[in-house]
């Protein structure tokens, strides 16, 4: 597999992927509507490994990925991803990203869509038609290459914007809710493909859920996040193994893993709030 | 491809069937309504006295529409290239939006088409100036409003996504905010088409030279020729649909090549999932 040949070697390097520390991020600082979006938080992600991000609306998981994007500043602390600033990262393209919504260009085909990082990059024609189609293979949309993305389902649409985030071959993989727009059937199944895609690249991910399962199902390392402010309050280790499938979803382990990052979800809420619904889904 | 074919011509014959046959129907009523009720010719002439005269004064009615079209076409054309220059100037400064952009909402709002008396004022009398003029103004405020909404309302995520490929300011412009306009600028060319054909007949009506469509159906209405005016009437709803025919030919070209929104699922293999 060529694609697993040419990420692992940068990607399972001795540095982390990302390195978040003591960062905080106010908005609307010294006004009336000031939010203390995160405090204080450190977070370290290692080359290779899936970390996902969990907690109520509010308590700054997307901030946090935005952040490691370098899309905001933070207004403390440092970032690193891949042992660079995120700042240098974000311009030497070190991740990609994809967002719940696919948003891919209307007016380029599927591989026209894939290829928008590439062209930003300066490679030539030749070259980025090899690495799409490479791409596309491997999210299984060789047949619709030259589709226009109305054209798909919203499932296929999702799975565009993994080959457009993967296109450049980055060691890293930033996600904020790519399933949470499709349907339970649909989202299981991109679940297994994300694991599989991210087996074969050796690709580090951060992954921002509301979904409980996904989460588990998914990641390495869970990290358990709570509002008002935005902090980490728990990191749930998932050693379920690398090689998951249908089956791992009714291990017994996974159900205990489900349990214990509820119950650290029921926690990190009550020490703000009390009754307030916890804005996470248990599908 | 055979059968596809024949499915359009169909559906074209499905459509285009109700309208004609109600237009033949409103065209005999009207030819029997002046026979019954015996309307005098400077009330209203029939239509089969019309189509006489359309057919007699055919070359003379062409040239006049050369000229109406001709002004028609140039506005048209003036208005949209400094509509679409001043829409990118928009774009790059903030404060001169803020400014003129409501200006422009505005003044779409409001008949500036009597400007033309004073255009008129402005160049000699036999001048086509005045005329261009008026329909370059009427032109550039549509397609101004439209074509600058269209590179100011990217979707955030594009934005984002182009920021994470560390795209340059310029980058941004080709590859999100000028792809993202092009819809913009045909719906701006869609309702501007017609716009300008009517005002370039009714600028007519304020005076300048006398070779118009717009000042032959003034000076035969003033001659008691009333079927002659009639038949430049109808040579200036023929101009007026022509100019609407190549907007949406070409609205169809762009979206084809584009897709966006409204054609969702009609495409080529739409709904494949």
């Amino acid at each position: 597999m060529s694609v697993a040949d040419v990420v692992t070697s940068d990607a399972r390097g001795a540095t982390p992927a990302v390195t978040v520390d003591a960062v905080s991020k106010v908005f609307n600082a010294g006004t009336a509507n000031q939010v203390d979006a995160l405090v204080d938080v450190a977070l370290d992600v290692d080359a290779g490994e899936f970390v996902s991000l969990i907690g109520p609306s509010g308590c700054g998981k997307s901030t946090l990925l935005r952040l490691i994007a370098n899309l905001i500043e933070p207004s403390a602390g440092t970032i690193h991803v891949n042992g660079k600033t995120a700042a240098r990262a974000r311009l030497d393209q070190e991740y990609g990203m994809a967002f719940q919504q696919a948003g891919l260009f209307d007016w380029r085909t599927v591989t026209k869509n894939v290829e928008l990082p590439l062209e930003l990059k300066g490679w030539d024609k030749q070259r980025r038609a090899a690495r799409s189609r490479e791409m596309l293979e491997l999210v299984k949309l060789d047949d619709f290459a030259n589709h226009r993305p109305w054209q798909l389902s919203g499932g296929m649409q999702q799975r565009v914007a993994i080959a457009r985030a993967l296109a450049a071959h980055p060691p890293l993989l930033l996600m904020d809710e790519p399933f949470g727009a499709l349907d339970e059937m649909t989202r299981e199944h991109m679940q297994a493909e994300l694991a599989r895609i991210c087996n074969e690249t050796g690709t580090s991910v951060v992954f921002v859920t509301h979904s409980i399962p996904e989460a588990v199902y998914l990641s390495d390392r869970v990290v358990v996040m709570s509002p008002r402010p935005g902090r980490i309050t728990d990191v749930i280790d998932v050693d379920l193994g690398r090689d998951r499938d249908d089956d791992t979803r009714e291990e017994d382990g996974f159900y205990k893993k489900i349990t214990e990052v509820r119950e650290a979800l029921r926690r990190g809420g009550h020490e703000t709030t009390s009754g307030e619904p916890l804005g996470v889904d248990d599908r | 491809m055979n059968a596809t074919v024949t499915v359009r011509a169909r559906r074209v014959a499905d459509a285009v069937w109700p309208p004609a046959l109600f237009g033949a129907a409103f065209v005999a009523v009207w030819e029997g309504a002046v026979k019954v009720f015996d309307l005098k010719p400077y009330f209203l002439p029939p239509p089969s006295a019309i189509w006489r005269e359309f057919v007699g004064n055919l070359s003379l009615i062409r040239d006049a529409a050369f000229v109406s079209g001709g002004n028609a076409f140039v506005g048209l054309l003036v208005g949209a290239l400094f509509g679409i220059a001043v829409s990118f100037a928009l774009m790059r400064f903030r404060l001169l939006n803020d400014m003129v952009t409501p200006l422009a909402i505005a003044l779409n709002a409001v008949p500036i088409i009597v400007l033309v008396a004073v255009f008129n004022n402005m160049f000699s009398s036999t001048s086509e100036i005045p005329r261009r003029l008026m329909v370059t103004l009427v032109v550039y405020f549509v397609v101004l409003v439209n074509v600058a909404k269209g590179l100011r309302q990217v979707s955030p995520i594009h934005l984002e996504l182009l920021r994470s490929y560390a795209a340059k300011p310029v980058e941004v412009i080709r590859k999100a905010r000028i792809p993202n306009a092009v819809p913009y600028l045909f719906t701006a060319l869609k309702i501007a088409a017609p716009l300008a054909v009517i005002t370039a007949f009714v600028a007519e009506y304020f005076g300048g030279p006398q070779n118009g469509l717009g000042s032959r159906i003034v000076s035969n209405i003033a001659a008691s020729r009333n079927a002659v005016a009639w038949a430049y009437v109808v040579g200036a709803c023929l101009l007026g649909l022509t100019f609407y025919l190549i907007s949406i030919l070409l609205e169809s070209i762009t979206r084809r090549r584009f897709g966006g929104d409204d054609s969702r699922g009609s495409g080529p293999g739409g709904g494949t999932t």
